[in-house]
């Protein structure tokens, strides 16, 4: 039997582990039929199947046309389209601190 | 269609103590809706997209290296998740003003869960970024904060710290951490070492590791007891530390990033738990409600804690206090409690109870239940 090799678990992750009854077409991976998603995909890439390009590419659109979005939306141009290449510059990768300190990112903002 | 969304900047699941708290307020809100979508940040081997049940999981994998633009980024990204469900979401819980931009645009109800101000917190981690930097960050959550129908907040200094940047009293409430009651009989974890002291947690600058790895080199002459160290970062994370207790000759014992449920073995085997954090800006001024103290409390074990306006909220009178930063001072009083491990025990045994009379996971949802029903009433 081939095990279903898609991620379950809310708190504590795991492979499903059921029958597989497909390969994903686009991953590979096996897939039992209650994680079988539309077109015969994995549900990771039935989610993904809209999205491409590279990843900062898209993060640079979505960034412009969200700041133009958002400040349209509160009818002024605070908030994001205020930060200017000067705060930006404070968090590039290397500007940060002690990096051994960091957490297990630098993405760990409000840590309880 | 989803009638509720939970949004955190924060990787989920984790070995941090965010996580845990994630992971129980998101579950009192998915009850309730009959399900919802949660958005939070990917990487590693965690799936982008999950569907567990009637709860939708979504994890934000992109590359953006600057912190400031993933964290555009990520709102962005979560605008475009919640848009298809803008006509039924009812409600938005976010932590964080980036998650909370998006979830304001859908026009649901807001509950914005402030544990942390990132214009606190960012200093520590990016010491270049400048005043007026953290001051439009203020005035973003100020802004955020404002606008939500309900901020939920783990102590009063934190809620002093939402006060002061605009939140209207009526609308802010308290919501302490918690954790769950460790039955008795667990077992001793195979690799523990006789006697030890633990500390939990991870290993930013303001947990005061150093300061506790320094009072444990004072404590050299009892030749029976080990540092542990249950660190929630890799060892990478840790080099800094490692390399100062090898420095002080700390006998120590690392482990790093176990699964939750392993924590409490090791917590309730100990004979101490310290949590030694220091007198900074981002324990005094916008506080937090430490869940290693709530987990060594709920395990019966004694905790030695800095005497902070947070810690007192936790603790109360059941741990023992010792003034911040001090590394003599914390290694005297390790030194005390384990002289009379009668006081010591009795010490663990009254946190437990307690925790168990008011300060369990189920205590703090259903005082989140409470802050729902209010804002459904409104």
């Amino acid at each position: 039997m081939t095990p279903c090799a898609v991620t379950t678990g809310f708190f504590t992750l795991g492979k499903c582990g059921q029958m597989a009854v497909a390969g994903c077409p686009a991953c590979g991976r096996a897939v039992c039929a209650d994680h079988l998603a539309d077109g015969g995909l994995c549900p990771e890439c039935a989610a993904a199947r809209n999205r491409f390009g590279h990843p900062s590419a898209a993060a640079a659109a979505r960034r412009r046309v969200y700041r133009q979005r958002q400040a349209q939306y509160y009818g002024d141009t605070v908030y994001y389209s205020s930060f200017d290449d000067y705060d930006r510059a404070a968090f590039e990768p290397g500007a940060a601190a002690d990096q051994d300190y960091l957490d297990d990112g630098d993405d760990a903002l409000v840590d309880s | 269609m989803h009638r509720a969304a939970y949004l955190a900047f924060d990787r989920f699941p984790s070995a941090k103590g965010s996580a845990v708290h994630i992971r129980h307020m998101a579950a009192e809100l998915f009850d309730r809706y009959g399900g919802g979508l949660l958005c939070v940040l990917g990487g590693g081997e965690l799936p982008a997209y999950q569907r567990e049940g009637a709860v939708e999981i979504v994890r934000f994998t992109d590359v953006v290296p600057n912190l400031l633009d993933r964290a555009g980024a990520f709102s962005r990204w979560a605008a475009d998740r919640l848009a298809p469900h803008r006509d039924t979401l009812e409600i938005c819980h976010v932590r964080d003003p980036w998650g909370a931009l998006p979830a304001l645009s859908t026009g649901a109800r807001l509950v914005y869960e402030a544990n942390g101000l990132p214009s606190i917190e960012l200093p520590y981690h990016w010491p270049l970024a400048a005043p007026s930097t953290l001051a439009k960050i203020r005035e973003l959550e100020e802004h955020c904060l404002q606008e939500a129908d309900a901020v939920v907040v783990p102590s009063r200094v934190i809620l002093k710290a939402v006060a002061d940047r605009g939140a209207e009293p009526d609308r802010v409430h308290l919501v302490p951490n918690g954790a769950d009651p460790v039955p008795a009989d667990v077992p001793r974890p195979p690799t523990a070492p006789g006697r030890y002291v633990i500390y939990v947690g991870a290993l930013q600058p303001w947990q005061g590791v150093d300061v506790l790895l320094r009072a444990f080199a004072r404590l050299a002459d009892l030749t029976d007891l080990t540092l542990v160290v249950c660190s929630s970062v890799s060892p990478a994370r840790a080099r800094p530390l490692r390399r100062l207790a090898e420095r002080l000759g700390v006998r120590i014992r690392w482990e790093h990033q176990l699964p939750h449920a392993d924590v409490a073995a090791w917590l309730a085997h100990a004979e101490l738990s310290v949590a030694p954090l220091t007198a900074g800006p981002r324990n005094l001024d916008q506080g937090c409600s430490p869940i290693k103290v709530w987990e060594s409390m709920a395990a019966g074990t004694a905790v030695v804690a800095s005497d902070l306006p947070v810690i007192r909220e936790v603790l109360g009178d059941h741990g023992r206090l010792v003034p911040p930063d001090r590394p003599a001072e914390l290694a005297r009083a390790i030194r005390v409690l384990l002289e009379y491990p009668d006081a010591c025990r009795d010490l663990g045994e009254r946190a437990r109870r307690h925790v168990e009379d008011g300060f369990t996971w189920k205590h703090a949802r259903a005082r989140l239940a409470g802050v729902y029903d209010r804002v459904e009433a409104h």
